[in-house]
């Protein structure tokens, strides 16, 4: 997308303002989504994103730039303006740049450059509203989307690194919502991946529709939760967010250097159960979460974040590398141009246990089953988050009682992850986006259903 | 001019499909300064340009943008539009308004004029997290930030429009992690303002350490049922949160819960709503909305009853009715509606009223994007503040969960304070509201 001896021009014009490092990342991205809506087509939307994202480093100090003007004047331009207080003579001299192809492991077939295949989201969307209604007649309305991206980027840098990929990302959501004449509730279903349109193949839209409406209506009957500290069984898939928000954004570099995550020195240590094994995979073929090499070109790969309750890495980039002396993980993520890359999580996990979701349900005397989940977020520094339940029910006695109305679990990542007891065998995946500092990234959660001891169930009964 | 040429071209070959359009160009210049430990960790500059098109033809809508200029990438930008829209239904009420006004914001009011130069900036970030973390019990000050972003809207339809506005907003932003043995606490406060000279680093680093400090020591309450005042930043973020309840848009598409309850006792009788558009002290200023239409003060609940929804001009056509100048839509999206500046009209409380007994002071509230459901009401979120009486904190208070139903708390409002606060980012002004019998998990 840049020519070569463009990016070389103004690598050595960062090189000759006595950067430590110099990085283009160029991206130009191909955007479409239907939305709809009332059993109708509410919109069609597509657009090109493009820009030129500059970075230099001057000991461990990030200037960062970005223009959607990708000439060489205007990228000399930013690099004088970023280097203006930090100009000094040559430490570095450049290399040429090797092209280094990358093989692309999540090849997709039904990209959005050949053809947006809109005829085929709007019948898939319009068979999931079918089926939604025909659950029910409560069923008063539903929202589908599908969005399909193809990401092109390109990057050049002062170690002679000159590579690229093509990332295809397509998601489809089902909204429903029930009411009864004098409430409202809302059920959900989606569906992603590192694809192209290929998903339909996997997607079946009457499960679906129904699985959508299903909530909604289990939502409608829910009764208000009771609250305060108690054990709670969490849904596999989506349940696994639990980690993401209470250890993934904590085990991260961005925090870690900074000391803002009180994991930051507990490297070796035991920090959960162990009966905790976690981790974070960038290679898992065509999961939502999964990237070729991230966005400072380095390969994927598997990094266990925790072995046996035992801290074993952290989730590091190039600065957060210099920063903590730990080796980089091929965890530098950003959302587009406009962000600097930082450490950031990919497909996040807890494996599988031996545990039955009977023995989970029965040992609790009174807690909550919260089968599905929303989304949540963390405080690194100390540790607390919260996050969301989306379906739930209360259990007494070993016995799931009602459904619950809208609940909040919050805790410490560091207590939780101590009180997980139990994890079970249904493993399983959910596909999400995560935003944090640099930027709104896909990323995957999962876990299979697992009990936690203690954590404080906030409700309004 | 290039721009205006542009803007013609694009619009020449709308009209030349038989469509008509209109189109959104943003520009936008930003610096972002962050610090760490005593030195500039961060510097990011930026120049951005994006293009939004809307085009309607035979009554379908399509929409696309493009952040590349060439020639090819304008074409092609139409032509998507246009593609875009064969797929939509049609649509009876969305049109491009028939006016052909040219209308200029301000720019000493919303841009006004400031020589400061990038090493006060500098300066300013340097010292921001050098004096916080100079204060007792600070560990550090892992998210700090000094912004300056200037951004730029044009609006041309082919109708005739010609629309333009140009504003700047300084801000700047500290959190600093405190610990006391095992004990610890993050917060942070931030602020804005036009000029990058009023910014006050005295208050943010004073004000930031005495959060920090006061919530160290916090320790949940028994759960139970409270009397709660949020406090002027999560009062703000409650109700934006729930803001679909004044959405025609939402109204339109069957999902807004107050659609059929215009004109009828929805809240407290004292409480007064009212979206105030015009008024330039706050950041939610807006001469006209994204289709060009004047703004204008819209009473959105008065004495407790609903008085209207937000509508642009789509929607105000689906219920009979005359838009409220509440259009917005940024290059990448559809057409919708949504709030300029929301204001909450004094009540007659005082201080000492309002603040008497034992209530919640609640200061932080977390999983507002996660744990709400606008159309039902529902929520739950995790929360911290100050147990008090009689005006005094009694206590911090960490690690609860506040929840309820948002529509049903409005009749739950006890007291509604005689003076208005606005938020730091200065998007909306309100009293404070004492709200009563709030369940609170502790």
């Amino acid at each position: 997308m840049l020519n070569t001896s463009l990016a070389q021009s103004v690598i050595d014009h960062a090189i000759s303002l006595g950067a430590d490092f110099a990085e283009l990342f160029v991206e130009r991205s191909q955007t479409n989504m239907v939305s709809t809506l009332s059993s109708h087509v509410q919109s069609v939307q597509s657009g090109i994103d493009f820009g030129v994202g500059v970075r230099l480093v001057y000991g461990t100090k990030v200037l960062y730039g970005y223009t959607n003007k990708a000439e060489e004047a205007e990228l000399k331009r930013i690099v004088s303006e970023l280097a203006a207080k930090d100009r000094r003579d040559p430490r570095i001299s450049f290399t040429n740049f090797d092209y280094r192809r990358v093989e692309d492991k999540h090849a997709a077939n039904r990209i959005l450059s050949t053809d947006p295949e809109v005829d085929g989201k709007v019948a898939f969307l319009l068979a999931t509203d079918k089926a939604a209604r025909a659950a029910s007649n409560m069923i008063s309305q539903t929202r589908g989307t599908c969005g399909q991206v193809e990401q092109k980027i390109e990057l050049f840098n002062s170690e002679g690194l000159h590579t690229g990929d093509i990332r295809n990302y397509t998601r489809a959501f089902l909204v429903a919502i029930a009411s009864d004449g004098s409430e409202q509730s809302t059920g959900s279903w989606n569906d992603g991946g590192l694809m192209g349109w290929e998903l339909v193949e996997r997607m079946n839209s009457e499960a679906a529709g129904k699985e959508a409406a299903r909530q909604a209506l289990v939502n409608l009957s829910a009764k208000p939760c009771p609250s305060g500290r108690m054990p709670v069984v969490l849904g596999n898939g989506f349940g696994g967010v639990i980690f993401h928000e209470a250890c993934g954004h904590l085990l991260e570099t961005t925090s870690v250097a900074k000391k803002a995550s009180v994991f930051h020195d507990k490297m070796g240590e035991m920090i959960a159960n162990p009966v905790v094994n976690a981790v974070d995979d960038g290679t898992m073929i065509k999961e939502r979460g999964s990237i070729n090499i991230d966005d400072e070109g380095l390969d994927s790969q598997r990094t266990q974040l925790i072995k046996d309750g035992k801290l074993t890495s952290f989730l590091v980039d190039r600065i957060g590398s210099q920063q903590t002396g730990f080796a980089r993980t091929g965890s530098g993520r950003r959302e587009s141009y406009k962000y600097a890359p930082a450490s950031r999580m990919r497909n996040t996990f807890i494996e599988p246990g031996n545990a039955e979701l009977d023995d989970m349900i029965g040992s609790m005397e009174r807690g909550i089953y919260a089968s599905h989940m929303g989304g949540g977020s963390v405080q690194p520094g100390t540790g607390e988050f919260n996050f969301a339940v989306t379906e739930g029910y209360y259990v007494e006695n070993g016995k799931i009682l009602y459904p619950i109305k809208a609940a909040t679990l919050i805790s410490t990542g560091p207590k939780v992850l101590k009180e997980i007891s139990m994890v079970g065998k249904d493993f399983a995946l959910a596909s999400g986006t995560c935003g944090s500092v640099s930027g709104s990234i896909p990323t995957t959660v999962g876990q299979a259903t697992l009990k936690v001891d203690d954590i404080l169930v906030g409700g309004n009964a | 001019m290039a721009l205006q040429q542009n803007a013609n071209q694009i619009l020449d070959l709308v009209k030349a499909a038989g469509a008509s359009g209109d189109l959104i160009i943003d520009q936008g210049q930003s610096l972002s300064l962050k610090a760490r430990e005593g030195a500039l960790e961060e510097y990011k500059v930026s120049s951005s340009q994006i293009l939004g098109l809307r085009v309607i033809k035979d009554g379908k809508v399509g929409t696309a943008y493009s952040e590349a200029t060439d020639t090819e990438a304008l074409k092609s930008l139409v032509e998507q539009a246009l593609l875009n829209a064969s797929f939509a239904a049609v649509d009876a009420h969305e049109s491009i308004l028939a006016n052909a006004a040219v209308l200029h914001t301000d720019d000493e009011v919303l841009c006004p004029h400031e020589d400061v130069g990038i090493d006060a900036q500098i300066d300013f970030a340097l010292a921001m997290e050098r004096n916080l973390a100079a204060k007792n019990k600070v560990k550090n000050v892992p998210y700090n930030g000094v912004q300056d972003n200037t951004g730029e809207r044009h609006i041309f339809s082919s109708a005739g429009l010609s629309a333009y506005s140009k504003s700047r907003m300084c801000a700047a932003y500290a959190y600093a992690l405190v610990e006391d043995g095992d004990k610890n606490a993050m917060d942070g406060v931030g602020q804005a303002a036009r000029l990058f000279g009023e910014l006050d680093l005295t208050q943010i680093v004073t004000r930031t350490h005495e959060n920090c400090l006061g919530l160290l020591e916090g320790t949940p309450v028994a759960s139970g049922h409270y009397d709660v005042i949020f406090d002027e930043e999560t009062q703000v973020q409650l109700f934006h949160t729930f803001a679909m309840m004044f959405s025609g848009k939402s109204a339109k598409d069957g999902v807004n819960p107050m659609r059929e309850k215009v004109g009828q006792l929805i809240a407290d009788r004292r409480l007064n709503i009212i979206d105030k558009p015009l008024n330039s002290a706050g950041f939610g200023y807006a001469l006209f909305d994204s289709e060009g239409a004047a703004t204008q003060s819209t009473p959105l609940i008065v004495d407790g009853n609903l008085a209207s929804l937000i509508h642009n001009s789509a929607t105000a056509s689906f219920f009979d009715l005359v838009t409220t100048g509440h259009a917005t839509r940024g290059p990448k999206s559809t057409m919708g509606v949504g709030l300029h500046q929301l204001e909450i009209g004094k009540g007659e409380d005082l201080a000492q009223d309002l603040l008497g007994g034992e209530y919640l002071l609640l200061t932080d509230l977390t999983g507002l994007h996660s744990g709400a459901n606008a159309i039902s009401g529902n929520f739950s979120f995790g929360a911290s503040g100050y147990l008090c009486q009689n005006g005094e904190r009694v206590r911090a208070v960490r690690g609860i969960t506040v929840a309820g139903n948002f529509y049903d708390m409005l009749g739950k409002i006890s007291m509604i304070g005689d003076q208005q606060y606005w938020n730091w980012e200065r998007s909306a002004l309100m009293p404070h509201i004492r709200f009563a019998d709030i369940a609170i998990s502790g």
